[in-house]
């Protein structure tokens, strides 16, 4: 079986000396699995050489004598049983390569995730189930060959998609360090949902304020190249290398720099704004939650970055009348066509942020059947200054001044019906508590209740700011809503809710309630996160590689997250995970090259019929046919190969040669583990 | 200190240990109720959004929360002696709205299935069954209606055990297999005399 | 013609038969023809039965089922509290192999076993279904049009809830049955709560009925508030509640409505063109005559 001859290593017949370390993982393996039983039965297979345990094999010592045995032994492959190679194969690999071995002759048997943690009430079947472990392991090693990993060189550049506070912190701080960084945006503006807030947590800091510093400065950096009304359509390469094709939607109207090169001198969009006027076309604004009207070439608000108009091409007329207004500076253009840009970076950040769950999916509280029940971002552009009423919060049945007012907590979040968000939103009780604190503040003798399961006012100074607003006369109630009622006439809603604490139902005529929707991955997250290979969640939420020690990486090397695309995050949060993860986006560019694991497929020539089949079966692009000696012949562009083995699975004359997971070696365990060592 | 044995009952009663004890929970009941009822009521988180929107909470003391945690803690006799239990509708209005998904009224239906088992069942539940041993029908026929029936042109009894009483023997069967008849009727008679 | 099982339960036939006979005559207009279920019994009362032991209420409720699979008919029904035992008894034993080998156990004494091989359906979503009855055909069947009339419409518990385990769409603001009832001609009105309970359900109404009055009181006042001219629903048990019930309010609370209570199928028979007297209505215990001066 077991005959095919890697193409890398010339034909040197060795008697392969297999060393075998068995780690006790404290009592997380020795206490389920009987090391010893293991270690007598790892002498008995065939090409061990050595065979040792130890309490902690990944500690100084326990390394130290991996590095001596393959000294003293003469071993020519390592294997050790013991957690999850995601822990711990680089180390090992490193106290082999300190032996003098070449790493890739380690191979690891995993006998705590796979064993002893799930088999912990079965000391003898676990034990069986680690000799096999140990067994299929010796098998592999025995086979195992020295592979070199190559090196690339690093494109200088980084590229940030979604320009929210999260990616505008990331391409900043990128920017700072001197690497030249795409900004994608879909929106017309940056900003995202923070330039829609009001004010902020717990130190009630204008949102827009505080904001629009770092949008200017976005808009200004010169390493920064900001491309709104754009998504990413699709994506090659891999770390290091990334090409990038970027959809740039038309947006009907000229950049002072597009029109330049056009040859339109002094022309382009200074957001002068005699478009808007004559535009007969009217719309709701988005950006205020849909309550403001808005033309057919529009901008989100008075700071929007850039400063230029943007047709909507859904509603737009082509009447004309806004070239006409624009004259001289010639920065309408109704024929624009949208443009795919080419960008080729290093790493990439994925700040593609969240976005509010369609909350009257949950019925019982009656968003959009009731006027007066409305959302908790619906709340914030109420209240802001520059938001729709001046900051005058009023009913949207009939423009009164609400005078009591009721804030629905979790609603939709922590809900395992199947309609709502089986998680905790993270944020809606700390904002919830800051509007209780905005009416009171702005409505003289304005009342709120706050209806809650649990407050988690978990951040720095957050628990302090609960006391404050409680002190100025918030309502705490302790319960959840159940439903609420409108009253037909005076459209005053009505909320049913049990105060848990006095076990007393409540029936609570207001005026208005906001609901605090459980939020969601933004609708594009998954199209970008699929364009970049990277995995998901149940629930959507992008994710990490290491919920703890790598939290902004993700499985796809190159590929990082900041902010809520993460999973649910407040401004704090969001802008420290956006600084992580540019300090690792620019470590491989500052490094300059990347080392790429040798798990590529190779073609071994003189089996190949150059019938071409795996090219189009990989989904890499990362084969090709070429003539070689008057024969074609397939061709692994090694830096695009990812190693998946799709084409070394398939190939009918068995021609393609998988490093490190080669044909023979994945035999010989298959043989090892149905055989029983008896080869 | 569970008991105490003060010699005056008017303060024994008043001084009454109300700490609650591992004791008086029995981790049996929650397991029984579960299984009967078919859902996980020990996840719930007492929100209270089972009472709030109960139609029987705010005409009484029943407060289905509180039966929800004495399913959690295992407290058994608190649950099935508390005569608020029989003041469920069954609107499955907290079934619909809970949003650990779990189904209250089922908890419910399983303690008055547990505490029928004691004999603890309201007699008007008892005289349904003896109503349909006799007569296949919970709400059964009679004269007026009959005549009632005549004059729209239908039949004096409708088509089910009224008209065929050969099918009552079927419905007898069935509820002596369980011995329900006789149950109705010994504790109708320990109640009513 | 569509053949089902006719399932009647106790109320309808032994207090309201004119909802029972109602319901054979206008649904034989539109196209479906509900056959007697010979030997049929209580469903049993879920309230009742359930609260005492659910194998009992399977088991019984299964003897029914079985009735209507020796007909090779699927069974239709117009009572919430039939259709709570019988559609969910038999969704229940249809899916969980135990359960249904142990009511099999108990039949066999009486020569039954339980198959599975019909469905259970309300006659309301057999008349809301476009692919047997639905909206348009009804409106077509109406002769007497109850044009300026205001009905509050009364979804009952057990034809809806719990949602999982049913397939009728919003338990909070559905509006199909108003539907229906537009499609006679009259304005179905909304109205605070109007999910709510009628009070009757889980053997309240016979262990303190002053409570489950209650409740009935609270729904009708806000039926009133909107100045609804009748409550229509399709339940003979929440008929029974709010028709009889309103007496029983009038002696318990001092407190007279007179709101007329319909059965659906009787409000559909009057838009159909029967006479009051054929319908029976003049064994409401509330007058339905100022409704009917209204549409007559």
């Amino acid at each position: 079986m077991a005959e095919a001859v890697s193409p890398t290593t010339s034909k040197k017949p060795e008697t392969p000396r297999i060393g075998v370390f068995i780690c006790h993982c404290g009592t997380n393996i020795a206490g389920s699995i009987d090391i010893d039983a293991v270690k007598e039965y790892a002498k008995t297979l065939p090409n061990v050489a050595y065979v040792d345990d130890y309490k902690y094999q990944c500690s100084m010592p326990g390394q130290v004598n991996i590095r001596e045995q393959i000294d003293a032994n003469k071993l020519t492959g390592v294997v050790v049983a013991a957690c999850t190679p995601r822990l711990h194969e680089p180390t090992f690999r490193a106290a082999s390569k300190d032996g003098g071995l070449n790493p890739f002759r380690f191979e690891m048997a995993n006998i705590r995730e796979q064993n002893s943690w799930v088999h912990m009430h079965d000391r003898e079947g676990a034990t069986e189930k680690a000799k096999d472990a140990v067994r299929i392991a010796v098998a592999k090693a025995a086979l195992l060959e020295d592979l070199y990993p190559k090196s690339v060189p690093v494109e200088r550049a980084a590229m940030v998609v979604g320009a929210g506070v999260a990616g505008m912190q990331a391409a900043l701080d990128l920017a700072n360090a001197g690497i030249k960084t795409y900004l994608i945006e879909k929106e017309p503006s940056i900003g995202g949902r923070m330039s829609q807030l009001d004010k902020t947590f717990p130190t009630l800091d204008c949102s827009q304020c505080i904001l629009t510093p770092k949008m200017v400065d976005v808009g200004r950096a010169e390493n920064i190249v900001l491309m709104v009304n754009s998504e990413v359509e699709d994506v090659e390469g891999y770390i290091g290398n990334f090409d990038v094709t970027i959809r740039r939607k038309a947006t009907g109207v000229l950049s002072p720099e597009e029109a330049e090169a056009k040859g339109i001198v002094g022309g382009g969009c200074t957001g002068c704004g005699d478009c808007g006027p004559v535009c007969p076309v009217t719309k709701p604004n988005e950006f205020e939650m849909n309550m403001a009207p808005r033309k057919a070439i529009y901008i989100y608000h008075p700071q929007v970055v850039p400063l230029l108009y943007t047709i909507d091409w859904d509603s737009c007329v082509k009447c004309g009348l806004c070239v006409e207004a624009c004259g001289e500076k010639k920065a309408i253009d109704l024929e624009m066509q949208d443009e795919l840009v080419q960008v080729k970076v290093g790493t990439v950040i994925l700040a593609t942020g969240y976005e509010v769950f369609p909350i009257e999916n949950k019925e019982e509280w009656g968003y959009k059947r009731y006027d007066n029940v409305i959302t908790s971002l619906e709340f914030e552009r109420l209240i802001c200054a520059s938001g729709p009423t001046g900051g005058h919060l009023v009913r949207p049945s009939d423009g009164e001044t609400p005078m009591r007012i009721g804030f629905v907590l979790c609603a939709g979040s922590r809900d395992n019906t199947g309609i709502g968000k089986p998680y905790c939103s993270r944020f809606c009780c700390m904002y919830s508590l800051k509007h209780a604190h905005q009416i009171i503040e702005k409505i003289p003798g304005a009342v709120p209740y706050i209806f809650y399961m649990d407050i988690r006012s978990f951040g720095k100074m957050y628990e302090e700011f609960y006391y404050r607003i409680q002190d100025e006369g918030a309502k705490f109630i302790r319960g959840r809503v159940s439903n609420i009622q409108e009253d037909p006439v005076t459209k005053n809603v009505t909320v049913y809710v049990e105060d848990t604490l006095l076990g007393r139902p409540m029936e609570i005529e207001l005026d208005m309630v906001v609901l605090a929707a459980a939020v969601q991955p933004t609708e594009l997250t998954n199209k970008t996160r699929k364009l970049f290979g990277v995995s998901c969640s149940q629930d959507g939420w992008l994710l990490e590689a290491h919920p703890k020690l790598n939290p902004c990486g993700t499985t796809t090397a190159g590929v990082f997250l900041a902010g809520a695309c993460q999973g649910p995050k407040d401004i704090p949060d969001s802008v420290a995970q956006a600084e992580g993860a540019a300090s690792a986006a620019s470590i491989p560019i500052h490094k300059g090259e990347v080392e790429l694991e040798p798990y590529y497929a190779m073609c071994i020539e003189e089996k190949c019929a150059g019938c071409g089949m795996c090219v189009n079966l990989c989904p890499y692009q990362a084969l090709s046919l070429v003539e070689k000696d008057g024969r074609t012949v397939m061709q692994v562009t090694e830096a695009k190969c990812k190693g998946c083995g799709t084409c070394g699975g398939f190939c009918p004359g068995g021609a393609i040669w998988m490093n490190h997971f080669a044909t023979p070696q994945i035999v010989a365990q298959i043989d090892a583990f149905l055989l029983g060592g008896e080869q | 200190m569970a008991t105490k044995n003060y010699p005056d009952p008017i303060l024994n009663e008043k001084l009454r240990d109300r700490y609650y004890h591992r004791d008086q929970s029995n981790p049996e009941f929650t397991k029984e109720i579960e299984k009967i009822a078919g859902t996980m009521a020990h996840m719930c988180f007492q929100c209270g959004t089972c009472t709030a929107g109960c139609p029987s909470a705010p005409r009484s003391s029943y407060r289905i929360r509180e039966f929800m945690r004495r399913a959690v803690l295992g407290l058994e006799d608190e649950a099935l002696t508390d005569p608020d239990l029989w003041f469920c509708t069954t609107c499955y209005s907290c079934t619909d709205r809970c949003p650990r998904d779990l189904a209250p009224t089922d908890v419910i239906m399983a303690m008055r299935n547990l505490a029928a088992r004691r004999d603890i069942v309201p007699v008007n539940f008892l005289k349904t069954v003896q109503a349909i041993y006799s007569s296949g029908h919970g709400v059964p026929n009679n004269d007026v209606n009959r005549a009632a029936r005549e004059k729209l042109g239908m039949t004096r009894d409708p088509p089910t055990t009224s008209m065929y009483p050969e099918y009552i023997k079927g419905i007898q069967k069935i509820l002596d297999h369980y011995g329900l008849k006789e149950r109705a009727d010994r504790i109708i008679k320990e109640r009513e005399g | 013609m569509r053949e089902y099982a006719f399932f009647l339960g106790c109320i309808a036939p032994n207090r309201y038969p004119g909802a029972e006979s109602a319901s054979i005559i206008t649904s034989r207009r539109l196209g479906i023809e509900l056959l007697p279920l010979n030997g049929a019994s209580c469903c049993p009362a879920p309230g009742a039965f359930g609260s005492i032991d659910l194998n009992i209420w399977y088991a019984m409720a299964a003897r029914n089922l079985v009735l209507a699979e020796q007909m090779e008919r699927d069974i239709a029904l117009i009572c919430n509290g039939c259709y709570k035992s019988i559609y969910e008894v038999n969704h229940k034993l249809k899916h969980n192999d135990e359960l249904r080998d142990g009511v099999n156990e108990v039949l066999k004494e009486i020569d039954m076993e339980f198959k599975g091989s019909i469905d259970v359906w309300h006659l309301a979503e057999l008349l809301y279904d476009e692919n047997i009855v639905g909206v348009e055909k009804i409106r077509e069947s109406v002769k007497v049009p109850l044009t300026g009339t205001k009905i509050a419409v009364h979804y009952g518990c057990h034809l809806m809830k719990p949602k999982k385990e049913r397939h009728m769409g919003s338990t909070e603001a559905p509006r199909w049955i108003e539907e229906l009832v537009e499609a006679l001609g009259a304005e179905a009105v909304e109205y605070r709560n109007k999910m709510q309970c009628c009070g009757a359900g889980g053997g309240v109404r016979g262990y303190d009925l002053p409570h489950s009055l209650d409740i009935t009181n609270e729904k009708l006042q806000n039926m009133i508030e909107v100045g609804a001219d009748a409550v229509t629903e399709v339940c003979p048990f929440c008929q029974l509640q709010f028709d009889r019930g309103q007496i029983e309010i009038e002696e318990k609370f001092g407190i007279k409505y007179d709101m007329p209570v319909f059965h659906y199928n009787e409000l559909l028979g009057l838009a159909q063109g029967m006479s009051p007297s054929e319908l029976g209505l003049d064994l409401h215990a509330i007058s339905t005559e100022p409704f009917l001066k209204k549409v007559l």
